[in-house]
């Protein structure tokens, strides 16, 4: 049957080859300077910095669902969680600063040089560490690969030394998460703080274009998305701090998971948004003018996504351990 | 100070107790993620206003952002419902915790600035955009700090309450 571990199997391809393809058209687009090619390069770095969420908690989860069982190994996980986290966060911020690149060209043509300098620097890091995280990956059940006692005790070697002295404790981490209720709930309030920065201004723009406040141009309204951005990334950050604090609070949950699959498929709903004609067609909509359907749906979707999300999150301590062994 | 034996009769009424006990999907988390949805209603309006009147987003003109106050006043309605049946499933849990009333109090001064805002900024169409910020800036800034701040003591309810029910020590 399947479980974590086959998602987690299924997902880790895309961050470890998509970081690849990602800084290949970013490094081709300098030849010639390429607008275009950057621009998609930045896409697919913030396309892959969403896809590594669901990658990261399924390989936690997996971890959670088979420790004790004596498929895996105590210092192999932690080699590779610790790598994990650490390549996670700069995917993060990766994309982040390529969504305000992306951000930044409507209004220039080009992308800032501060910004290609970030996202070159950063990109080039994130592809070495998610190369390391799928190697300490493979060797978790790839006896192949490896020296037979490092299910006991894990050597690294030169490169790998370098990696690892810089790559967080994951138990330490997690106790540090849990550390104070005051700590926890200073994140929970910030998650709080987030949800209204995105529910604020993704809802007003979502509302205009659905037809609500004609008066009012599509344009300026667009302007405030930055802070749900911002929301956004509030939220992805606290929210992965206290999944790492506690996973086994999370994992056997419906309703979290049903969380993360509405943050997926709002990522594909703004992406057909702005990637194809649709936010074009709006973008210049001024006051009394109304918006063609596509966009309207999109909209639609996007806001029903959005409480979607406060739905199912909300309703994470309720439900039941739909995916705990023998429930 | 004694707990109010009251809040104990509360709690025993079948509607308190379906509340907060029944396993259905309609029970307690259902009344707080609306309280949830209500709140992003009333303090998601409130930010696009404030951050306009303080000078964002400047292509925004002020005056249709009148229509956004009936979404926040609808999302109060919905709080203030939603607040009454969750106050009904654990009366004593927040009549005993002083963090319920500095909640009440940051929600009531973000309600009265939002009326203010719309009585004094929104009501007059002859106003213009620039007498508009004028009025409203200094309100905009108390709008966003009481808002920020009942947010705040309302998330911080579950961690400082000294009881769940009557008689039962919160954790214990």
């Amino acid at each position: 049957m399947a479980n974590f571990a086959h998602l987690h199997l299924l997902l880790n391809h895309f961050p470890i080859i998509g970081t690849m393809v990602g800084l290949g058209l970013f490094l081709l687009s300098f030849i010639g300077k390429n607008q275009d090619l950057r621009r998609a390069s930045y896409i697919i770095f913030a396309a892959i910095a969403l896809i590594a969420i669901p990658t990261f908690l399924s390989g936690y989860s997996a971890w959670v669902l088979l420790k004790g069982s004596g498929l895996i190994t105590d210092p192999l996980i932690a080699r590779h969680q610790g790598a994990a986290m650490l390549s996670f966060w700069f995917m993060e911020i990766t994309g982040a600063f390529a969504l305000v690149g992306l951000w930044q060209t409507q209004r220039t043509s080009r992308l800032p040089n501060w910004n290609v300098t970030a996202v070159l620097i950063l990109s080039v890091l994130t592809v070495g560490l998610m190369a390391r995280t799928g190697n300490t990956g493979g060797d978790i059940r790839h006896e192949e690969l490896r020296d037979a006692s490092a299910k006991t005790v894990v050597t690294e070697g030169p490169i790998g030394a370098m990696f690892h002295a810089v790559e967080p404790n994951p138990q330490k981490f997690m106790a540090d998460m849990v550390f104070s209720k005051w700590w926890w709930t200073f994140m929970m309030i910030l998650h709080y703080m987030g949800l209204i920065l995105i529910v604020g201004t993704v809802g007003f723009l979502d509302l205009r274009i659905m037809g609500f406040m004609k008066q009012v141009p599509i344009r300026p309204v667009h302007e405030f998305l930055p802070w749900g951005m911002a929301g956004l990334g509030i939220n992805i950050l606290t929210g992965m701090l206290a999944f790492i604090g506690q996973p086994e609070s999370y994992v056997y949950k419906e309703d979290f998971w049903m969380k993360i699959l509405c943050l997926m498929l709002l990522g594909l709903n703004a992406a057909l948004f702005y990637l194809t004609d649709v936010f074009e067609g709006i973008e210049n909509i001024g006051p009394g003018e109304d918006a063609a359907m596509p966009a309207k749906i999109l909209a639609a979707s996007s806001l029903f996504l959005w409480f979607a999300v406060i739905t199912f999150g909300r309703f994470i301590q309720f439900s039941f351990d739909t995916f705990r062994p023998g429930a | 100070m004694a707990v109010p034996v009251i809040l104990q009769t509360i709690e025993q009424t079948g509607i308190s107790t379906w509340i907060r006990e029944s396993d259905s999907i309609f029970g307690f988390y259902f009344w707080l993620t609306l309280h949830g949805i209500g709140m992003s209603l009333v303090v998601g309006g409130n930010l696009i206003v404030d951050l306009r009147l303080l000078g964002f987003a400047k292509g925004l003109p002020l005056k249709p952002l009148k229509r956004l106050f009936t979404l926040m006043w609808a999302g109060l309605i919905v709080n203030v419902l939603t607040g009454i049946a969750l106050l009904t499933a654990y009366p004593t849990k927040e009549v005993t915790n002083l963090d319920f009333y500095v909640k009440l109090t940051f929600v009531a001064l973000g309600v009265i600035t939002m009326k203010k805002l719309s009585d004094q900024v929104f009501s007059d169409d002859s106003m213009t955009e620039v007498a508009m910020i004028a009025k409203g800036q200094a309100l905009a800034k108390w709008s966003l700090l009481f808002w920020f701040l009942a947010v705040t003591a309302g998330r911080l309810l579950s961690e400082t309450a000294t009881y769940d029910t009557y008689g039962h020590i919160a954790g214990g």
